[in-house]
């Protein structure tokens, strides 16, 4: 299916990854105790992103899960490791087309989208990277949420 | 503070959501007869304190309505209940964590339908999420949920033949049908990402019209 982010489009096989990610969710999240931080939704939301920063954020967030969230997440049960890989993939290719988009120049990262995301860092980094790898991972469903209503 | 917590725990502490009316249901602790009491507390998921529901304090009932203070789908939430009985209490005891927009269940849609004599015609209206009030703004599921469709099944009584139609928008005309004919018509929704299926609606039936 096609999104639309900002100036950038990329197509996402959302109905797969949101199944994959179903499938593990009750898992991982109960792998993560603290209650307390949220990686992606406080203390800013991404729903108040504006919508000309959404492709910068955007290409951010899915870089951030490829680069750091997915690797730090091996479990001991292989059918999650499975469906982790699955929807790593899916990751990987959005985002290459993101990454072509903003060589383009569509993409322009302002101030608002550099902020956010340095909090979403400030966050994962104010924990051991384990935990913060799979508290990221618990909240894929609050970027898929995003993703789908700013499309 | 806490009395010795020494009784067995509420068990199966958990959402049940219909339309976003999000309800926190439980057991009573195992071995435990009459006389139980909980209390109640939620928090959104990533901002740092437990909130207690007042309404909910010493209750003997084992539901709680946290409609209201989960109400904005943009967050996450977890519950948490307590039980206390003869001066001891149990742990609390959480749900995991409930996410409104991915958790819920959705009501069949309304259906409703006309006819000429030699076609129907339906229209299908969305359930409304749970508001707090009659005076508050009504929100269709469709603003939830932009990518909602609708499957509507029309049979004909006498024959037996069978249709499916998926359809994004909320009417549908079936034409070349028989005169004097009884059609049956029900319908579902089906939400694409995230995935969401309603039951299907009762059946509406009506006649077709006389030849002209």
């Amino acid at each position: 299916k096609i999104f639309h982010l900002g100036a950038c489009r990329v197509s996402l096989s959302m109905t797969e990854i949101r199944a994959g990610f179903a499938a593990i969710k009750a898992d991982i999240q109960s792998r993560d105790p603290i209650r307390t931080l949220s990686i992606l939704s406080h203390p800013h939301s991404l729903h108040k992103v504006k919508s000309s920063d959404r492709c910068c954020i955007a290409h951010q967030l899915f870089t951030f899960y490829v680069d750091k969230v997915f690797r730090h997440c091996r479990t001991e049960d292989s059918f999650v490791n499975r469906k982790i890989s699955s929807i790593a993939n899916s990751f990987l290719s959005v985002t290459r087309e993101l990454g072509h988009c903003r060589e383009q120049n569509n993409c322009v990262c302002g101030e608002e989208s550099t902020e956010k995301f340095k909090q979403i860092l400030a966050n994962y980094e104010g924990l051991n990277v384990t935990s913060a790898a799979m508290k990221s991972l618990g909240e894929l469903d609050i970027l898929l949420d995003w993703v789908e209503k700013s499309h | 503070g806490e009395l010795y917590c020494s009784l067995p725990n509420p068990r199966n502490v958990h959402f049940e959501s219909i339309n976003m009316k999000n309800v926190l249901h439980w057991s009573p602790p195992e071995g435990t007869a009459d006389g139980v009491l909980y209390k109640v507390k939620y928090t959104v998921y990533g901002v740092g304190k437990w909130i207690r529901k007042p309404e909910c304090r010493n209750i003997n009932r084992t539901w709680c309505d946290l409609s209201s203070e989960t109400s904005d789908y943009e967050e996450q939430y977890y519950a948490s209940v307590k039980a206390f009985l003869n001066g001891k209490c149990s742990d609390w005891m959480e749900t995991t964590r409930f996410n409104p927009l991915t958790d819920t269940k959705i009501d069949p849609p309304l259906v409703s339908v006309s006819s000429t004599d030699r076609s129907i015609s339906i229209i299908l209206t969305a359930p409304e999420k749970w508001k707090k009030s009659p005076e508050e703004e009504s929100i269709s599921l469709l603003q939830v949920y932009p990518g909602l469709q609708y499957n509507v099944c029309v049979l004909n009584k006498k024959t037996k033949k069978r249709w499916f139609f998926s359809i994004s928008n909320n009417t549908l005309v079936v034409p070349w049908l028989e005169p004097r004919t009884v059609y049956c018509v029900s319908a579902q929704i089906h939400v694409t990402t995230p995935v969401l299926d309603s039951g299907f609606s009762k059946e509406h039936c009506i006649t077709t019209l006389k030849d002209k």
